[in-house]
């Protein structure tokens, strides 16, 4: 499978970058034959005797191997300068985005609310004083319907960009994440029952618990899912799998045998109302309201998808996040 | 359903919406009163008898958090549900430490706002039990 836009990728390769002084003294041993090699030309030179030819050729590798070592920091240190940039520019958009998200939905509440009162009002009217003409009757009722349908769609949307905007302190506990998943696709289970479509568990015995906030992570976790599922058309599965490593990180990864995501829609995957669905099942909001809440867990999402083969979705989180209690906005 | 000796008071800017709810509120029973602002709530509060005041937060001149503040300082008993399309943590937290009975966000279907108004009702009819001893 390959890997699209991953922004958990960069985070780690990041975090595994050192800074300069690290890398430098990861090649200590080097510097210890091109000190001796300067200390003998020196006292050559001192002595006026000729530098001899072995000492010039190993002044030669040395002067590279530094070299080689500073580009490879100042390449590195950039590389690192660059993914926090893009990570500032990244929360400022988020940030901007969801102030002018929150301010849009609030002017939309009130026009909808006062069109939801009037639907609801000629309905009852209705009631009374229906049409005579069983035609006219069924498609006025039908008509106003949708109406209200339509102002239920529109509530949902904008409720969703005020969850989206909503600031919130993850409030943190020791979580047993095996159960908390088996919670939400037991949920999932019982919605899409009838469907052509398995769940499979591949839970790591023993999981270590994890700090974390479960209200939160379960929104994410169930959004994560629902999305596996509406990326099957008709028939297929959904694994989901939990493991931790030595390192303190605790994975949730959710795959599913769907439609996959177009290599150029990756690196658009997390943008708020980016959706490869259509109107009707998205609002493009859901996997940028899970990044901004596994970011505020201290976490990262990883992703791997092939185009007509399917998806996968890594939840990585730490088991105990040292900066992690801030507000999640 | 409510009992029909109900008194609803409906405090919002918004005339039309106002009226509108008013005549699907009185269609189930309740006895309603309007208020195109937090100034005449405040008057109406005053006079007494009222059961449930639903409020909105956005109003020009005083805005509902101020005005829950002074109806519960005038006469604590009628519960406050506030009807809004101002979301926000934050105000959400202040109604309820300044003791509203519910907070919701607009749109929101009437039905779900009568089982609120019942709610708020029954606490309110509890409390002034409590009250009489």
């Amino acid at each position: 499978m390959a890997f699209g836009a991953v922004p958990g990728r960069a985070a780690e390769s990041a975090r595994k970058h050192g800074g300069s002084m690290k890398e430098h003294a990861r090649y200590f041993w080097a510097y210890i034959p091109a000190l001796g090699a300067l200390g003998h030309g020196a006292a050559a030179a001192l002595a006026d005797r000729p530098v001899p030819g072995f000492v010039l050729a190993l002044w030669g590798v040395c002067f590279l191997f530094v070299a080689f070592v500073i580009v490879r920091s100042i390449l590195q240190e950039r590389s690192k300068d660059e993914f926090t940039t893009r990570q500032l520019l990244q929360a400022q958009k988020m940030a901007t985005i969801g102030e002018m998200a929150s301010g849009i939905a609030h002017e939309v509440n009130n026009p909808l609310a006062v069109i939801g009162r009037e639907t609801e009002w000629i309905q009852e009217i209705l009631k009374e004083h229906p049409p005579p003409d069983v035609q006219a009757r069924r498609e006025v009722r039908e008509s106003l319907e949708v109406i209200a349908a339509q102002v239920g769609r529109c509530a949902e949307i904008t409720h969703r960009l005020l969850d989206f905007a909503r600031k919130s302190e993850p409030v943190l506990q020791w979580v047993d994440i095996n159960a908390l998943i088996e919670e939400m696709v037991r949920l999932v289970e019982r919605v899409t029952r009838g469907k052509n479509l398995t769940i499979e568990r591949r839970y790591q015995e023993n999981l270590a618990p994890v700090w974390t906030d479960p209200p939160l992570l379960r929104q994410v976790v169930l959004n994560l899912l629902n999305n596996a599922v509406q990326a099957i058309e008709k028939e297929g599965s959904i694994t989901v799998m939990t493991r931790d490593d030595a390192m303190g990180w605790v994975d949730i990864a959710i795959a599913d045998t769907g439609c996959g995501i177009a290599p150029h829609h990756l690196p658009h995957l997390f943008d708020p109302f980016f959706s490869t669905k259509g109107p009707e099942r998205g609002t493009g909001l859901g996997l940028a309201v899970c990044q901004k809440i596994v970011t505020a867990l201290g976490g990262l999402i990883l992703v791997d998808s092939k185009e007509g083969c399917g998806s996968q979705f890594t939840v990585r989180l730490p088991r105990r996040p040292i900066a992690s209690r801030k507000t999640f906005e | 359903m409510a009992s029909s000796t109900a008194r609803i008071l409906l405090v919002d800017d918004e005339d039309r919406f106002r009226t509108t709810m008013g005549k699907l509120l009185r269609k189930r029973g309740f006895e309603v009163e309007e208020a195109g602002s937090a100034h005449e709530a405040l008057v109406r509060v005053q006079q007494g008898d009222v059961d449930v005041i639903v409020l909105d937060v956005k109003m020009p001149g005083m805005d509902g958090i101020q005005a829950l503040a002074k109806i519960k300082a005038l006469d604590p008993l009628p519960e406050v549900i506030i009807l809004t399309g101002h979301a926000n943590v934050d105000a959400a937290v202040e109604i309820m430490r300044l003791g509203g009975y519910e907070y919701l966000l607009k749109p929101c279907p009437i039905d779900d706002l009568v089982v609120k108004i019942d709610g708020a009702l029954e606490k309110k009819r509890a409390r002034e039990k409590i009250l009489r001893g």
